[in-house]
């Protein structure tokens, strides 16, 4: 058996250490750098819109009174998604939208904080009474998304869900007013 | 009803009380131990991070800029 002295000992140990505490330096470093980077080169940042709303009347007039809501395609071509998160559900509760095309999303809620994403996609924004949440985003591909609640609003939360129904290109047609509707099934 | 006495402690019995530790004996052991824990905690770890990694760079940034 080798004889160690105790002091050597304590040394091994804390070289052991501090070659973990290195190592895991570098991991944490290079994470943080490389989301750093991302932001930086394409602009991979979390949805950071700051915009205020009466959350008391937003419903009776203004960008989320009832005729308003759903998809609009405004006069130069942009796509605009103004939806309500309320307990418990989304109003409308099916957005249409078009593939391969940058949308923009709006949401507002009346009560309680809510929350959503939309699966397969970046989309993922929480709702927060008095403040407008936007985010934008380009669907890849064609077919119906589910757009679930993800932030406990209350009893129904479970059953608060919408649908994005992403729909080719050449099927949107919008009407006089530039809205556009989930084509019914 | 007889009554039963307390039963003994065991905390005497020689299969409870801890070896008495050979601090050079400990030593040696030490001196492998801590290298093969870095090594299981490290490969635990190497793993998380290039789990997270891929996520992002293979599904999280195709999906594209949403703010």
């Amino acid at each position: 058996m080798t004889h160690v002295h105790p002091e050597m000992h304590e040394r091994r140990i804390l070289g052991t250490e501090l070659l973990w505490a290195f190592g895991v330096g570098i991991f944490i470093a290079s994470t943080l750098s490389l989301v750093i980077f991302t932001a930086l080169t394409v602009g991979m940042n979390p949805p950071s819109n700051v915009e205020r709303i009466d959350p008391k009347t937003l419903h009776l007039s203004g960008e989320f009174a009832e005729q308003n809501l759903g998809t609009t395609v405004e006069a130069d071509g942009t796509v605009t998604a103004r939806v309500i998160a309320t307990q418990f559900m989304f109003v409308p509760r099916c957005i249409a939208v078009p593939q391969g095309r940058r949308v923009t999303l709006r949401f507002a809620s009346p009560d309680v904080i809510h929350g959503l994403l939309v699966t397969g996609t970046n989309v993922n924004t929480m709702v927060v009474p008095g403040y407008v949440s936007q985010v934008h985003t380009e669907f890849q591909k064609t077919g119906d998304l589910l757009m679930p609640c993800h932030e406990y609003c209350g009893l129904g939360h479970s059953e608060m869900w919408a649908v994005v129904q992403v729909i080719p290109e050449s099927e949107m047609k919008p009407d006089a007013e530039g809205r556009v509707s989930c084509a019914q099934r | 009803m007889a009554l039963h006495p307390d039963p003994t402690s065991a905390a005497a019995d020689p299969h409870e009380v801890a070896d008495e530790v050979n601090e050079e004996a400990l030593a040696v052991v030490m001196q492998t131990v801590p290298l093969g824990a870095g090594v299981v905690a490290g490969t635990a770890v190497a793993i998380l991070v290039l789990g997270y990694l891929l996520i992002y760079l293979l599904v999280f940034v195709p999906r594209g800029v949403v703010g």
